[in-house]
């Protein structure tokens, strides 16, 4: 028999353990009860089945899933003993959900998480560059998925270079590798233009690396936009979300990167075809607008050749009516002319022998002549002629004018006989 | 490292086609102005065309291990401080 110290003791049980539980080759699964983190820093829960119960012990940050009371999980770590408290103690470093409803469970916690983070963001999500020319491919090589894009992606494009970062897409190590192929991308942001991260489909446990959360901040923290495609149209992975395109498989996901050089080269034939038309449309709007100005401008310049032809004309006949009307006028003046000099001629001569008639008739008149022949004139004292004998009054002194000499003489008597 | 394209920068190139057609398709095309960029775009889609009828893609696999740092820290630190609480 061997007798041991109580220190001695435990030491010697935990090599025991160590032996018969040897890391990596044992793995405990059962319901989490008791969980509860102490300090921001210890995690603590148990692990139980129908009859017994395990303590499990963690740091908080090799906490990589997110568990809850009454979840199914599977861990790996060692067993020990502590001295101080002669505890018996499951030491984890690894976790594993199991089974649909743990992984769904699991699934919808960090979901919820994420989301109050922002990860889903429409806002956040990074257009595509239409023409990438090198692509970054986080996959599995020897996997379905990695031959299906490559094969997409010949038939729809020339001139792109692709870098694969062989992963594991699932089972133990493959949220490393994915997390240590996004931080190897960071490092080389400036030499791609488009990450695409692609697998197959699968079972929720298969996608698992896809819902974890060190794979979602991994996305997240991307310096180059990501395009995530996994398996078939229905999966659809937190990585999925926090991507900025979603593609619904790998296939999608070459479709997605770069476009169909059929369609291309139609367009930059329609392009050439637009160009082309629209040219020759200028050209004969331009061949148009100087047929119509020539047309104008001839138009314009017989127009004034009509118009001034028309004055032309209009003036000529009207200097010949003109003219003739002077000539009329003239003639008719001259005419004219010559009948005043004739009429102004017997005027003359007619007033010239009417003068003659007078001068006869007034010489018949001349009082001397009266005389002549025997008569005489009376005229009283005052000078005036005396036809009346009434002018005169008895005893007034007339005086009488004869032809030779004159009379003074008294009224004697006077009678009125004519 | 500078992104490469092959001869060509497929996309700057197809932009600038693109802006020629548009500028096509505003209302006053000015005949001289307009000839140039006809020459220009023309130019252009051949340049496109070939590229995309000769170039080809280029698959490399990139030699690195992917394997996430501090995995196998941290669990010695945890044997005394397991109980202290």
């Amino acid at each position: 028999m061997r007798v041991f110290k109580v220190s001695e003791f435990i030491d010697f049980l935990n090599e025991a353990l160590a032996a018969a539980a040897p890391r990596d080759e044992v793995a405990v699964e059962g319901e989490v009860a008791s969980f509860n983190i102490a300090q921001n820093q210890w995690v603590r829960f148990d692990l139980k089945d129908e009859t017994a119960l395990l303590n499990c012990f963690l740091t908080v940050w090799q906490l990589r899933v997110p568990i809850e009371d009454g979840m199914k999980i599977r861990v790996r770590g060692f067993p020990k003993i502590y001295p101080r408290y002669g505890k018996l103690s499951l030491v984890v470093h690894h976790i594993e959900l199991v089974g649909e409803g743990a992984l769904k469970k699991a699934f919808e916690m960090l979901k919820k998480k994420l989301a109050a983070e922002g990860f889903f963001e429409v806002s956040r999500k990074r257009p595509l560059p239409r023409f990438p020319s090198r692509i970054a491919l986080i996959t599995s090589p020897g996997a379905a998925a990695y031959t299906d894009f490559l094969r997409i992606l010949n038939n729809r494009w020339r001139g792109v270079t692709v870098d694969l970062l062989p992963v594991a897409v699932q089972g133990v190590g493959a949220v490393d590798q994915i997390t240590g192929a996004f931080r190897w991308l960071n490092e080389h942001c400036a030499y791609y233009d488009i990450c695409v991260l692609t697998r197959g489909g699968g079972s929720l446990e298969d996608l698992q690396a896809f819902n974890s959360e060190a794979v979602a901040r991994a996305i997240y923290a991307s310096k180059v936009p990501v395009v995530c495609g996994v398996g078939h149209e229905r999966d659809e992975t937190l990585a999925d979300y926090v991507a900025d395109v979603r593609a619904s498989t790998p296939s999608n996901a070459a479709e997605l990167v770069v476009p169909d050089y059929r369609e291309v080269l139609r367009n930059i034939s329609s392009h050439c075809l637009t160009i082309a038309s629209a040219l020759s449309r200028r050209l004969m709007q331009t061949e148009d607008f100087l047929n119509e100005s020539v047309w104008r401008l001839r138009s314009f310049i017989t127009q004034k050749e009509q118009l001034f032809s028309k004055l032309f004309l209009n003036l000529r006949s009207h200097f010949l009516v003109f003219h003739q009307k002077f000539t009329q006028h003239r003639e008719a003046a001259l005419a004219s002319k010559a009948r005043l000099s004739f009429a102004a001629a017997n005027l003359l001569s007619a007033v010239s022998l009417r003068l003659q008639k007078e001068e006869r008739l007034l010489k018949s008149l001349d009082p001397q002549a009266v005389l002549k022949r025997g008569f005489s004139i009376v005229f009283n004292q005052e000078g005036k002629v005396v036809k009346n004998a009434a002018q005169v009054d008895k005893g007034e002194l007339i005086k009488i004018k004869l032809k030779e000499g004159g009379l003074l003489s008294e009224v004697k008597e006077k009678n009125q006989d004519a | 490292m500078p992104k490469e394209n092959r001869k060509i920068n497929f996309g700057q190139l197809f932009k600038e086609l693109e802006e020629i057609t548009a500028w096509f398709e505003r209302e006053e095309v000015d005949l001289e102005e307009g000839l140039k960029k006809f020459e220009r775009g023309l130019e252009l889609a051949k340049l496109l065309k070939g590229h995309l009828n000769r170039v080809e893609n280029r698959v490399n696999e990139i030699k690195a291990k992917f394997e996430s740092e501090g995995e196998k820290e941290g669990e010695d630190e945890t044997e005394n401080t397991a109980f202290d609480f």
